[in-house]
């Protein structure tokens, strides 16, 4: 025993049984109950006003499925029918590809750091101490695969059973795949093997989507109803899959195939969970740390930032890098530097280019008039990651300072590479996209938007604030999200609203000049 | 030294490690006994935060043994847990914990059967009782230290691992680390720690393992 005078003495019979981790966290609820500085009151009013934000958002958004479910419903053209064809074979293996790579940035189990060293470093029983956040994802898997499968099969038109369906066992199986990556998060060797198979499931999912945007010279003019049509919409039945159910009746053999799935999927979780004690207070960290970041971002509504966070840790895992001397000087070095430094992440080319497939298969789709908006936003999509040179210059005054140039000169340097790989990019689209003019101005929105989006600052909480029903909220907050996809659709306007060609290339031509001559402003 | 002929608390075999394909450790043997403190001296670079945290589990091994007590070291192993103390770079706070609540939680996570007392003395005797109300974001770089030091002793501990304990400490701060670990040894834990602070060294460490940077 110590007495408060005198040096701690270490005497090991004052160390008893170990807590369980349900006392652990009771202890510490009723400690932090001690410093909670809102009232009930106000935790419900928060709780009420979350609660009603959903309910309103819900009800808008499902009674715009709704309208869009019963519309395709109606839809008997060669279009629909290919649609319905494709998407499954598109969305089910894109959602689980997504879903292997999200889970394991971010853990999927995770915690803080400071749970990490306070809790998961003690001898308290570490399965115990996870099992809440691990049934968390469990739960954010179902919802997720729910909500996003009832949307497609939504748009598709399929029937109201037939997307509660379809929407249970896509969630079933996002479960199982969750339950999967927790066990695969247990060893690095795992996880380089399942980020092997959420790439093969990716190009699983482009090969349809390829197959989709080849489809222009053989099909019929949009708007044409075909009997082909009709045989889809009654052979996808309810669930898209239909060609491999053509031989069983869909509703005798979905009950038992769900059921299969519900009790494989019960057994995974529980089998999984019991293994919680595996995980390396290593790997559970790692994913807070991105988690606390990744929310930092969202919180400011700062996309750029959120961008930030997963290269910041891209850049960390990685560690090292062959260094390679630079060429020429000023402004040329820059260039080159930028060069060497966007080919230091190919992943991020290799899934620019993937994006390709979009404008091809939105056109193939027969959607001709939305394939600049897609094509636009696709090579937003695709040439927004290289720019983290330009975030890093427009976040660093010292950089700035260092690098001995203004930030204006420094913005167009260091566009210069991600412009090339736009004109490139926008080039490649252009059979999908059609005119040269409708090119020139998805380049243009592409390369402004990019530009204007990554050389944003952050929102200022020192400045004047406003005030909100949220509180004290900087001016532009809620503008932030909007930046850069602002300047893609100016440019895209012309196009869309079928105006002159010569409008068409002068509005993105004066939006870029414009750009590049102002200077950006900093903190 | 002490206990030579003890069977060693921790013995280091051959332990290796990579970043990427440029080797960074090669070759380390050493082994630790209870009541026994061997320093890891080097330049920046040399490894000697990686060597412990492939000891403590947070980096793996490229090949070699890590033995605890004789058995390959987990810290997935609730004994493990139990028995390393562990300080380095990797400490964060719960910003809504004092810091006497962070140590009570830490002396019941162990199975402390008094730990008011124990937070008491150990808030005294490192000079933090005064701060023991403030929450983390209110302390000093230098009380911040301390309480991560303080860490260590609210808790059993055979083995103590310390990356620069000495950082961020003032000149009185770094005497009493001195004499803590030297106490510490004379009750039987075993000690390793990475320094530059060669007086701490000459003062606390048994043995000394230089490493140097590999080519």
């Amino acid at each position: 025993m110590s007495s408060a005078e005198g040096p701690v003495v270490f005497d090991p019979s004052d160390y008893g049984a170990i807590p369980t981790s349900r006392a652990l966290r009771q202890w510490m609820r009723t400690t932090r109950r001690r410093h909670a500085d809102r009232s009930f009151g106000q935790i419900f009013e928060d709780v009420y006003l979350v609660l009603f934000t959903l309910a309103m958002v819900g009800a808008t958004g499902g009674n715009v499925v709704h309208h869009l479910n019963t519309n395709a419903a109606r839809c008997t053209s060669f279009t629909c029918g290919e649609l319905s064809h494709w998407m499954p074979w598109i969305v089910v293996p894109l959602l689980l590809a997504t879903t292997i790579r999200v889970l394991l940035s971010v853990g999927p189990v995770s915690a803080s750091q400071a749970t990490g060293f306070w809790l998961l470093a003690t001898p308290v029983n570490r399965a115990s101490l996870l099992r809440p956040t691990y049934r968390l994802v469990m739960v954010v898997a179902a919802v997720i695969g729910f909500l996003a499968s009832m949307v497609v099969w939504a748009l598709l038109g399929t029937q109201f059973f037939g997307v509660v369906e379809a929407a249970a066992l896509m969630a079933a199986l996002l479960v199982c795949t969750a339950a999967v990556t927790v066990w695969v998060q247990q060893t690095a060797q795992r996880s380089r093997w399942a980020l092997r198979v959420a790439d093969l499931l990716l190009v699983a999912a482009v090969i349809p989507a390829v197959l989709l945007a080849a489809q222009p010279n053989s099909r019929p003019k949009a708007g044409m109803t075909t009997t082909t049509a009709v045989m889809y919409t009654d052979v996808v039945d309810d669930y898209g899959f239909g060609t491999a159910l053509i031989d069983q009746p869909a509703h005798t053999l979905l009950p038992v195939l769900f059921g299969v799935l519900i009790v494989f999927c019960i057994a995974l979780v529980v089998v999984t969970s019991r293994s919680l004690d595996k995980l390396t207070r290593t790997s559970v960290i790692a994913g807070g740390e991105l988690l606390a970041g990744l929310a930092g971002a969202a919180s400011s509504l700062d996309i750029s930032m959120l961008a930030d966070v997963v290269a910041g840790r891209h850049w960390r895992l990685k560690g090292r890098a062959h260094t390679r001397r630079g060429h020429g000087s000023r402004g040329g070095a820059l260039v080159h530097r930028e060069f060497v430094r966007i080919l230091r992440w190919p992943r991020r080319l290799v899934i620019g280019f993937a994006l390709l497939v979009v404008p091809y298969a939105v056109a193939g789709a027969g959607f001709d008039a939305l394939v600049p908006v897609a094509a636009g936003f696709a090579g937003f999509g695709a040439v927004r990651p290289l720019m983290d040179g330009l975030r890093s210059v427009c976040r660093s005054t010292g950089l700035v300072r260092a690098l001995g140039m203004d930030l204006r000169e420094l913005r167009v340097i260091m566009a210069v590479v991600p412009g090339l790989f736009a004109i490139l990019w926008a080039a490649l689209a252009s059979p999908a996209i059609g005119s040269a003019p409708a090119t020139f101005a998805v380049a243009a929105g592409m390369l402004a938007g990019a530009v204007r989006q990554a050389s944003a600052r952050p929102p200022s909480y020192s400045g004047p604030l406003v005030s909100s029903p949220m509180g004290a909220i900087p001016p532009g907050l809620f503008s932030q999200p909007m930046r850069g996809f602002d300047l893609l659709l100016v440019c895209l306007a012309p196009v869309l609203l079928g105006i002159s060609s010569t409008w068409v290339l002068a509005i993105p031509a004066f939006v870029l000049a414009v750009m590049f001559a102002v200077r950006p402003k900093t903190d | 030294m002490s206990n030579k002929k003890a069977a060693p608390r921790l013995a280091v075999t051959d332990l290796q490690h990579k970043y990427g394909d440029r080797p960074v450790i090669e070759g380390l043997t050493f082994t630790l006994r209870a009541g026994q403190a061997i320093a890891l001296v080097g330049p920046n670079g040399a490894g000697k935060t990686t060597v412990l945290k492939c000891i403590v589990g947070s980096a793996e091994p490229a090949a070699g043994k890590i033995l605890l007590d004789g058995l390959p070291i987990d810290e997935r192993v609730e004994m493990v847990r139990r028995d390393v103390a562990t300080l380095l770079d990797d400490l964060d706070f719960f910003p809504d914990l004092t810091a006497a609540e962070h140590l009570d939680l830490l002396a019941r996570a162990h199975g402390n059967a008094s730990p008011e007392d124990l937070v008491d003395t150990t808030l005294h005797e490192i000079g933090l009782l005064s701060a023991a109300d403030q929450l983390p974001g209110s302390l000093s770089s230098g009380q911040r230290r301390r309480l991560a030091l303080a860490t260590a002793l609210v808790r059993p501990r055979k083995l103590m691992v310390l990356d620069e304990p000495e950082a961020r400490l003032d000149t009185d701060g770094v005497q009493w680390l001195s004499n803590r670990l030297i106490e510490e040894k004379k009750s039987g834990t075993a000690i390793l720690f990475a320094s530059h602070d060669p007086a701490l060294v000459e003062s606390v460490a048994d043995s000394i393992v230089t490493l140097t940077p590999l080519p």
